[in-house]
């Protein structure tokens, strides 16, 4: 399939802050991309290079197959939610959704009927004539997004366009967001720093740690077989033990199990006698912390998120043994070392 | 006793207010000794009428508007690219700016003597280079006074749109970027329109500074060039003539009035709207 | 950033050169060897800074002015941070009409105020000139010192002084160890502001000189429209190596850009 952007050997360097680090990177057609990674990973500044607002120290990216590299934004035709919104505060509602419709010069009328259909889309239709301050920042949200989509354009970027919304609201938007992207079918490149949401909305996702790709691919493909240490740490494996032979198995707290010593295992399964250090009772489930040591000789802590009521008792200094079926150890290499930045 | 120290601490400044400031002003402009506040209305009535005071009013008021439009234009975009910027040498560049409220208007204005006098800079470059005869007269000229207004409040102008500037979140310029607006229509469009209670502050500080500086007109514009400030301190000190005197107060200290209630009164609008 | 913006970036320019190269040519002039105010300077000579102290009008105007300046300063502090305080944290009716009668006098031209006490108070009550231009001063530096050591005031928290009451604190001690300190950078502000308002005037104080007691700004205005050597030149020179000494301490302290919440209104 065409990619919707490639990116060839990008950096960006700040002085000497290498904050993207020569990534090779492409945005698939059609598709809802996310690029995650903790703060200071270089996934705003890859998103601010694609939208034209920082351009690449080297490499190249191309937008549709044409290299926009140099191209400013203005030219680039892409539709860029920002994390504040960046909604015109003088400007009511149908006039920051018309705003690019006006410099493109659409007709009166049909910029008219353009905006409130973007803002019937996203479910705006009656604040039409309201300033953005009178509205809620869930409200705000959509109208940055009505703004982005109007002009029609090439990609829709969107900067952790759901972390400054409550709880509540956040998880309700992912549906919104995926609904919209498969009305419009807009190929959609968004930021943001939360795996739920990540594995929640994208088709394709890029996990980014500084300045570099650590992983790409669908969710389904990604959080089963994290490639490295910092990827699986950073989908909730909890666990690390360094195996006999130097590689590192990761297993999720909710696949180690805690059963009283000398019971069954599974053959070729984890199985470690440990001590139980701390158990935190959390109604539907308990999380067991417990000491033990592991193939290589190191000491290691472990946290098992066991169902409450699989479990009789276990108390703090308990002898128990830990156990995970085969299917649920994760191999992957050692540690990634620490690029230089 | 906690009720009334507030009181107590207020007196002195209220005292101060009334018998260095308030009582003598309202006297002043009202009824100078020998004079009565009709003779002052009719004097004023006299002088909107008279040729040559009105050409005085409109000189300074001319003068003020001319040295507004200036200061706004040149003061802007120096707040807004310094507002803008990341380079270290913003921060000197604003210091720049702000310095010159620091120096003495005297020694400031000074400087244009040097520039626009007989043996001045321009006059010595421009006969120099054999492009005129004799050096053009340009002090005590309406040109001159423009430029030292300009000097002396033009930092005031910078420093007003330059807090308003700053406010205005920089993420909306990549916005509208975003949506296809070029580099000037953003300015335009965006910037501008959000800046404008800063710009207002700017005009209303210019003019009201402009139409009242005494230095100036006096250094620069001389006896040939008058205005009101100057013509004021010839009435006060020169003829001793009282009525003209708080006539010519009374005109300075309605039009910055004006001014200022105009302005409040806009800031007021653009606000609720 | 100027490349890329050509037309503010040349008015940006422009702006700076009125600003500041009137100023650079004082200086150059200052230096000469010549016995005219012309430009380009004819050599190079320390002659005319030696004129300028040596010059009786000048020195006694710059004592002057420096004496008035600093009674001026102290007193619109001594008066004003206690006005600021019951305005800001006293319970009294009318706090902003009261905040406003204590900006007046920024709005009034200080040149109908200058007319004002020259006439009422020197002339018709017999007043001296000094201690009307100190009145007249001390009027003026009002408002910078309720502005400014208002806006420090307004950051302090009040909590801080009810906690050091708690710990034993009596209300004046609590003032003194907690809130004066806090509000000390406002009241340096608020005093640097004064002082070169009082030491710089030329409207206010234009009608209230005397032989006995003339400002220095006055007296160097006086000075130019009778002659027109490079004295005034020097004096303006020295003038102002002593504002930049000032503005650099000001920098160092408080940061410059903190105590110019003052005067931008």
């Amino acid at each position: 399939m065409n990619a919707a952007a490639e990116f060839a050997g990008v950096s960006q360097v700040f002085g000497d802050f290498t904050a993207v680090d020569s990534i090779d990177l492409r945005i698939a057609q059609g598709k809802l991309t996310t690029l995650l990674g903790p703060s200071g990973c270089g996934k705003t500044t890859t998103l601010r290079m694609l939208a034209g607002y920082a351009a690449p120290t080297s490499g190249r990216i191309d937008i549709d197959g044409v290299d926009s590299t140099r191209t400013p934004p203005e030219k680039r035709n892409l539709g860029m939610v920002f994390q504040s919104y960046a909604l015109f505060p003088h400007l009511t509602v149908a006039e920051n959704v018309g705003y690019g419709l006006k410099l493109r010069r659409v007709p009166a009328a049909e910029r008219q009927q353009r905006v409130q259909e973007t803002l019937e889309l996203v479910g705006l239709g009656h604040l039409a004539a309201s300033k953005p301050k009178k509205l809620s920042g869930g409200q705000q949200q959509r109208v940055a997004l009505a703004r982005a989509i109007a002009i029609r354009p090439k990609l829709l970027l969107l900067d952790e366009p759901l972390s400054n919304l409550d709880a509540r609201l956040r998880v309700h938007m992912r549906a919104e967001l995926r609904r919209i992207q498969s009305e419009t079918g807009l190929t959609v490149v968004l930021v943001t720093h939360d795996q739920d949401e990540a594995l929640e909305m994208s088709d394709d996702m890029v996990l980014m740690r500084a300045g570099r790709i650590m992983q790409q691919g669908a969710p389904q493909d990604v959080f089963p077989n994290p490639a490295n240490r910092f990827v699986a740490d950073f989908l909730g494996y909890e666990n690390f033990l360094t195996a006999a032979d130097g590689s590192v198995l990761a297993v999720r707290p909710e696949h180690l199990d805690v059963l009283p010593v000398g019971g069954p295992t599974a053959a070729g399964g984890l199985a470690l006698d440990a001590t139980v250090t701390d158990v935190a009772y959390r109604g539907v489930d308990m999380l067991v912390t417990v000491r033990t040591v592991d193939a290589s000789g190191a000491d290691v802590r472990l946290i098992s998120d066991v169902r409450s009521d699989g479990l009789s008792t276990v108390s703090i200094g308990d002898v128990v043994t830990v156990t995970a079926p085969p299917s649920r150890l994760v191999a992957m290499a050692a540690e990634v070392p620490e690029p230089v930045r | 006793m906690r009720t009334r120290t507030p009181a107590l601490l207020l007196l002195p400044g209220l005292a101060l207010l009334l018998i260095g400031f308030l009582i003598p002003s309202v006297v002043m402009l009202f009824a100078p000794p020998g004079v009565t506040a009709a003779d002052i209305f009719g004097r004023l009535g006299a002088m909107l009428s008279d040729p040559y005071d009105l050409r005085i009013i409109g000189r300074t008021v001319g003068l003020g508007l001319i040295v507004t439009g200036i200061c706004v234009a040149l003061g802007f975009p120096i707040a807004y690219l310094l507002a803008r910027s990341t380079s270290r040498w913003a921060g000197v560049l604003l210091a720049l700016a702000i310095f010159p409220l620091l120096l003495s208007n005297v020694v400031r204005t000074f400087g244009w003597l040097v520039v626009l006098g007989s043996n001045g800079a321009i006059g010595q470059l421009l006969t120099g280079l054999g492009l005129v005869d004799a050096a053009p007269q340009l002090l005590y000229t309406e040109l001159a006074i423009v430029l030292g207004l300009t000097q002396l409040f033009l930092p005031l102008a910078i420093i007003s749109c330059y807090s308003a500037v700053a406010q205005v979140d920089a993420g909306l310029d990549d916005a509208a970027r975003g949506l296809g607006a070029s580099r000037g229509r953003t300015f335009w469009t965006i910037v501008i329109p959000l800046s404008l209670p800063g710009i207002v502050v700017a005009a209303t500080l210019v003019f009201a500074g402009a139409v009242t500086a005494y230095t100036t007109p006096y250094l620069l514009g001389g006896s040939s060039q008058r205005m009101l400030s100057t013509q004021l301190f010839s009435y006060a000190s020169v003829t001793i003539d009282w009525a003209g005197a708080s006539a010519t107060a009374l005109i300075m200290t309605v039009l910055v009035f004006l001014v200022s209630g105009l302005s409040s009164l806009v800031a007021r609008k653009g606000a609720t709207s | 950033m100027r490349t890329s913006r050509p037309v503010a970036g040349s008015l940006a320019v422009l702006g700076y050169i009125i600003m500041i190269v009137p100023i650079l040519f004082v200086v150059a002039t200052s230096f000469t060897g010549g016995r005219t105010l012309r430009f380009p300077p004819e050599g190079f000579s320390l002659q005319w800074f030696e004129a300028a102290l040596t010059y009786d009008p000048f020195i006694s105007a710059l004592v002057s002015s420096l004496q008035l300046a600093l009674i001026a300063t102290v007193l619109a502090l001594a008066i004003g941070i206690p006005a600021t305080l019951a305005i800001h944290r006293g319970a009294i009716p009318g706090k902003g009409v009261i905040e406003g009668l204590f900006l007046s006098p920024l709005i009034v031209p200080e040149l109908v105020v200058g007319l004002a006490l020259y006439q009422q108070l020197m002339i018709g009550f017999g007043l001296a000139n000094f201690e009307t231009l100190l009145l007249g001063h001390t009027v003026l530096m009002l408002p910078y010192a309720v502005r400014v050591t208002g806006a420090s005031l307004a950051l302090a928290d009040p909590a801080l002084e009810e906690a050091a009451r708690g710990l034993g604190a009596s209300p004046l001690r609590a003032f003194f160890t907690i809130t004066l300190p806090l509000l000390r950078p406002g009241i340096f502000s608020a005093g640097l502001l004064s002082f070169l308002t009082s030491f710089n005037n030329v409207p206010l104080s234009l009608l209230l000189q005397s032989r006995d007691f003339r400002t220095l700004p006055v007296t160097m205005l006086d000075y130019v429209q009778q002659s027109y050597d490079p004295m005034v030149a020097a004096m303006a020179t020295l003038i102002l190596a002593g504002t930049v000494v000032i503005a650099v301490i000001a920098e160092r302290t408080v940061g410059f850009a903190k105590i110019f919440g003052g005067i931008n209104r």
